[in-house]
């Protein structure tokens, strides 16, 4: 797929090379043809990477998947606004006019006052990811603004067909409509269609709320036919609360307990006022959810021992699989991380798994500074034994998953043998 | 929530009570047939709107003459 991708890429650069013109000449004019071809074709991977369809999620990973988007996203915007900038350059050139001049006459052009109008939405997106920014807003206005994508490259859509790189190339025109066509069928498939059905057929309902921590609860959730979904241990779903207060924002969280034909559990901590408000979901509210999505499951395994590292509430998929993994409890290892003791989210759980299953649990609780929490690649091969014998699942803050990943490679620990999720956003 | 959504919620027992009857087979089918006919629907969006799109582009004649000139 990956060999797919950059082949379409390689393709629509070439185009914007012989849509510029021969023979090649270069400069502004260039440089917008070529970032236009990859922009677009870029904004189509995108939507269709970030369509939640089933075979993605499953073969590549919400993890992998959300990499690439985090890694993608910026170079689309990027490519884009170099495309909106060089275009004016080569106008200005080509009428003699100065920049501002050039811009007017560019936005008559048919088409590109509202491609622009994608452009300045595009770019508000890519400066509401930017690390320092996006600690200042909500998840909820965030997760708002990027649904603007969408609107943002349908706006560019008819800029992209009646491009000078496309105009008259009825085939290649063929092509771009259906790979966008494609593209929003997709989404519409997964993103929307699915979870509207499954709201139907299962009847998903708050059953219970419960405490299990200091801000964070538990919240189990009835319905029908959920053995249909599906979902097994270590994935999470896309969870919409249908409540006045609620109902905008879709959270993602990990089942925390193995799903049955009727049940559902998610453990939750407070983060911001958004996670802070699910705490009072009254029962019985109805809930959306899109899913299962993940590909931190069981069947990554391949080595004959496991070992699962969590770290505060990223207990929540290791759980699952600490209780479901099919091996003998003696090859699997849990090992967990929090700050402080009653920060050990569902310990009374993983205890009583532990005992039932003969499986180990490691408890590395107090500051990280302090040698016996430890969490480089020696400490958990001192912990484990033989840890290139493991499989080494890892879901946690995005400081604590970074510093075990950055450890074990450094380490030399196969990279196909660390599967992790993370829901930072 | 909006009113179409809290109208949705009134009437959602009564479309969800058709959904408990339904066997899985026949939902699975059922899933199967929309997602081949969304696919159908796009083909034909997408074969459409490539065949009628436009055959010049509105800035060719800046990029091609290296002249101002205005849009056709």
């Amino acid at each position: 797929m990956v060999v797919l991708v950059y082949l379409g890429a390689a393709l629509a650069v070439l185009q914007g090379f012989v849509g510029s013109g021969l023979p090649i000449q270069f400069g502004a004019s260039l440089v917008s043809h070529i970032t236009g071809m990859a922009a677009g074709y870029g904004a189509a991977t995108m939507l269709i990477l970030m369509s939640r369809a089933p075979w993605l999620e499953r073969d590549v990973g919400a993890h992998r998947l959300a990499r690439w988007h985090a890694w993608a996203g910026p170079l689309v915007i990027m490519l884009t606004v170099v495309h909106a900038i060089a275009a004016v350059v080569a106008w200005a050139g080509a009428t003699s006019s100065d920049f501002v001049g050039a811009s007017m006459g560019v936005l008559n052009v048919p088409g590109l006052l509202t491609a622009s109008v994608g452009t300045v939405i595009l770019v508000l997106i890519g400066f509401s990811s930017v690390r320092a920014l996006r600690r200042r807003i909500s998840y909820e206005r965030w997760h708002f603004l990027h649904l603007l994508t969408y609107l943002a490259v349908g706006l560019g859509f008819a800029h992209q067909l009646a491009g000078p790189d496309l105009a008259g190339r009825r085939w290649l025109q063929i092509a771009w409509a259906l790979l966008y066509t494609y593209a929003f069928a997709l989404v519409l498939r997964w993103r929307v269609f699915q979870p509207l059905f499954q709201l139907w057929r299962h009847r998903l309902r708050v059953e219970q709320v419960r405490q299990e921590a200091p801000n964070v609860m538990s919240v189990l959730m009835s319905g029908q036919h959920l053995d249909e979904l599906r979902a097994e241990p270590g994935q999470f779903f896309r969870w919409r609360f249908l409540t006045r207060e609620t109902w905008r924002s879709a959270y993602p969280f990990s089942l925390s307990a193995p799903p049955t034909r009727n049940l559902l559990r998610i453990t939750i901590k407070a983060r911001g006022a958004g996670t802070r408000r699910l705490f009072a979901i009254p029962r019985g509210t109805l809930v959306f959810a899109e899913g299962p999505y993940g590909a931190l499951t069981r069947r990554r395994r391949r080595r004959p021992r496991v070992l699962l590292i969590a770290g505060g509430v990223g207990i929540t998929p290791m759980r699952t699989l600490f209780e479901e993994i099919d091996l003998p409890g003696k090859d699997v290892t849990l090992v967990y991380r929090a700050s402080k003791e009653q920060d050990l989210v569902l310990k009374r759980e993983l205890d009583e798994i532990a005992e039932r299953s003969g499986a180990r649990v490691v408890y590395l609780v107090g500051p990280s500074s302090d040698a016996k929490n430890d969490m480089s690649a020696h400490a958990l091969n001192r912990i484990v034994g033989d840890l290139s014998d493991h499989d080494v699942y890892l879901c946690g803050s995005p400081r604590l998953a970074s510093r075990v990943r950055d450890s074990l490679m450094l380490g030399g620990f196969p990279r196909h043998q660390l599967h992790e999720e993370r829901f930072s956003f | 929530m909006s009113d179409a959504a809290l109208v949705f919620g009134r009437l959602f027992p009564r479309i969800a009570r058709l959904s408990v009857a339904v066997s899985p087979s026949l939902i699975r089918w059922t899933l199967r047939l929309v997602t081949l006919l969304l696919f159908v629907a796009a083909t034909a969006v997408g074969v459409n709107v490539g065949m009628n799109a436009p055959e010049i582009a509105p800035t060719s004649v800046v990029h091609d003459d290296r002249v101002a000139s205005p849009d056709p």
